[in-house]
């Protein structure tokens, strides 16, 4: 009996000076990242497996998921202070959000991060005391696509008002009956009201102004949404299920010949002539106006370091060497991720790989961010289902409008 | 057996119980009556409002006509096709066996796989069905984007599921009736339809009320299925109470006002269990 209880202790007091031994060895060399799926997900893949051949005792996990579920998984993460993820991809729409609740380290006491990075990305990524949170990774801005030969065929000039844009749907469909000639992202959430803030920037409305009040209830935002609805006959079926994949894939085999909205990272494949069918033929603008002139909106991917990592030296690292001019390069010819470091809008390969670099890098500096509020996820939601509501008719514009802003004043008063 | 021990021998189920159950309850009692968007420690007490904001807002009421509309025309269907089929199947005829197995399938796969097949079934341009129905000369159907469709496509995808369920209960309760009852029947001169209607129904109905109700719960608590397949759209064509809890408690979170909505489907759910556990436990006449 003596012994067995001094066998269970021996075992016991070895077991413990292991698990001691290895825990914060473990900590040191696992890396976790969570990020986004689609291209921008092969994108930081692509890095891992570069970072992991130069640090092969680092431990690297990373999550792959999409947007929504991306947010729930590091804002958890964040609110419960669980210490489970290191380096997090998050849109600049969530930055506000993170920033004020200091769920991001200071990158600039983490060794910093390289520039100079393109102005309109830079300021997003600072706290209220200009200090790094966040670096931007990919440089997306909501840019307009038409097919200039289909439009040029049919002697439609290349539309610059949203009134053209309607005009030149129709004129499409008369010349094509039974052609859908316009898309974009009718997805509820985030894909559908990414498409909708251009058209009602345009129409002289505001989700949230800037006293920090809903403010849809405006006869801009009403226009702005019986456009946006009024162009249903020109959409093809069941764009309310439309993501960046459907959209893509219409404007390279040439279904469609206009995109409300076109993000730079969709781009990558539009002239290499294994996949597209337009090959030369798409052309990326700013958005059009309409009572006001185009505001490209600002949708950058950002890369930071979780307050609560374990492991924030190393994230900061890989965050460092990501973010490098030779790996951002890389990036953008491997998977047509817009880069962020503005010398590169200026570098002969890209510039030739990606014709419309210069209109890009314009609308880049010219962009504007999303209301930058720390409900800004719970107001895109709200808008977001509100918007699908009226585009499948189950509410009319007036009706959605007053349900959406009077759910956005509630979630602004909190 | 002294009551100590019993007491001592089931104080491990209870203390679990009280955990796993009692107090989530509590907590989400109470939280339903605050603002808060982590725990008590920022919670601010504001009676009634939250339920004020769900009576008000579209979103809450349109979820909890979904989920009615959803348990209602799933159970119905379910426990009528699980009925056909086990009554199908309660005779002996070659290849039964693998039948039943086939039949059963659905039932093992995970919910989530479940709904992304269908989802890619449902395509309207390039799923199976539109393409079977294409093939001979019908045209496709919006199954996913049609607010007016959506969620009976979802009901048929979650009947194509649970059906076996269904079909394994009452198939049971066939092989219970005393096959005498049968025979007695029969040569009282009772058909086929007499003796199902006279003899089988009515011995069958407890297995029917318990398949009915797991089957109605079940229901009401449907979030996979729609996550994976529509997200809740068109609209909110397809948002059921429990989806809508998530995007109030994880998306927006608004913890307060997901908590008043998870008690009201406590409320409303506990409410149907009891109703049918009053039925089940009624003393046979």
């Amino acid at each position: 009996m003596i012994s067995l209880r001094r066998t269970f202790f021996a075992a016991g007091f070895t077991a413990g000076l292991l698990l001691a031994a290895i825990a914060p060895a473990a900590a040191q060399d696992r890396l976790v990242i969570a990020g986004r799926d689609a291209t921008f997900g092969t994108a930081l893949a692509s890095m891992v497996t570069a970072y992991q051949a130069l640090n092969p005792t680092v431990r690297i996990e990373r999550l792959e998921l999409p947007g929504g579920q991306l947010y729930e998984r590091i804002a958890l993460n964040a609110r419960e202070r669980a210490r489970a993820l290191d380096v997090l991809m998050l849109d600049d729409i969530w930055a506000p959000e993170f920033m004020a609740n200091g769920w991001l380290a200071n990158l600039d006491q983490l060794g910093g991060v390289q520039g100079p990075f393109v102005r309109s990305a830079d300021a997003v990524s600072r706290g209220p005391a200009g200090q790094m949170l966040a670096a931007p990774m990919v440089g997306n801005v909501a840019m307009f696509a038409f097919n200039a030969e289909i439009l040029a065929r049919h002697n439609i000039a290349p539309p610059t008002t949203w009134t053209q844009v309607a005009a030149a749907g129709r004129a499409l469909q008369q010349a094509e009956p039974g052609s859908t000639p316009i898309a974009f992202r009718g997805v509820r959430g985030n894909p559908i009201v990414t498409g909708f803030i251009p058209v009602l920037g345009a129409f002289g409305g505001e989700i949230v102004n800037a006293q920090g009040r809903a403010a849809l209830d405006s006869p801009q935002a009403l226009a702005a949404l019986q456009y946006f609805v009024s162009l249903r006959p020109y959409l093809p079926r069941g764009v309310e299920t439309w993501n960046a994949n459907e959209v893509r894939q219409a404007i390279e085999q040439g279904r469609i010949a206009i995109a409300l909205e076109f993000w730079p990272g969709w781009a990558g494949t539009l002239d290499d002539a294994s996949r597209s069918r337009v090959v030369g033929r798409v052309n990326l603008v700013s958005p059009p106006g309409e009572t006001r002139g185009p505001a490209p909106m600002l949708g950058a991917w950002m890369l930071g370091v979780a307050a609560d990592s374990p492991n924030a030296a190393r994230a900061a690292d890989f965050i460092r060497f990501v973010l490098s001019a030779e790996n951002q390069k890389r990036m953008a010819i491997e998977t047509g991720n817009p880069p962020t470091l503005t010398a590169l809008y200026s570098d002969p390969d890209l510039v030739q790989r990606f014709r419309w670099f210069p209109a890009q890098l314009a609308a880049l500096e010219a962009a504007q961010p999303r209301p930058r509020i720390t409900q800004w996820n719970r107001v895109e939601s709200i808008l977001g289902e509100q918007l699908q509501i009226a585009l499948i008719g189950q509410a009319s514009p007036q009706e959605a409008l007053a349900e959406a802003n009077r759910q956005i004043a509630r979630a602004m008063a909190r | 057996m002294k009551p100590r021990l019993i007491v001592l021998l089931l104080a491990p189920a209870l203390l679990l119980f009280a955990l796993l159950t009692v107090y989530p309850l509590v907590r989400v009692l109470l939280l339903a009556f605050t603002a808060t968007e982590h725990g008590f420690a920022e919670a601010r007490f504001v009676g009634f409002e939250n339920f004020v904001e769900l009576q008000e807002g579209r979103a809450f009421r349109r979820a909890a006509w979904n989920t009615v509309a959803f348990a209602l025309m799933a159970t119905i269907s379910e426990l009528l096709l699980g009925l056909a089929l086990a009554l199908l199947l309660d005779r002996a005829f070659p290849g039964r066996r693998w039948i039943t197995l086939v039949l059963l399938a659905p039932y093992v796969l995970s919910t989530i796989v479940v709904g992304a097949v269908w989802r890619a079934w449902f395509h309207y341009d390039i799923g199976f069905l539109n393409s079977v129905l294409r093939s001979i000369g019908l045209p496709g159907v919006p199954w996913l984007f049609d607010p007016n469709l959506a969620l009976s496509s979802i009901v048929l995808v979650d009947v194509w599921q649970a059906t076996p369920f269904c079909f394994l209960i009452l198939y049971a309760g066939l092989r219970a009736i005393p096959p005498e009852l049968h025979e007695a029947a029969r040569m009282d001169g009772a058909g086929a339809w007499r003796r199902l209607r006279d003899v089988t129904l009515p011995l069958l109905a407890p297995y029917l009320l318990v398949a009915g109700l797991m089957r109605t719960v079940d229901s009401f608590k449907l979030f996979d299925k729609v996550y994976a397949m529509t997200g809740g759209g068109p609209g909110n064509a397809t948002e059921t109470l429990s989806m809508h809890v998530h995007r109030l408690a994880f998306r927006f979170f608004d913890i307060g006002l997901a908590s008043a909505a998870a008690l009201v489907m406590v409320v409303v759910a506990g409410l149907l269990a009891a109703l049918y556990a009053r039925q089940i436990m009624r003393p046979p006449a």
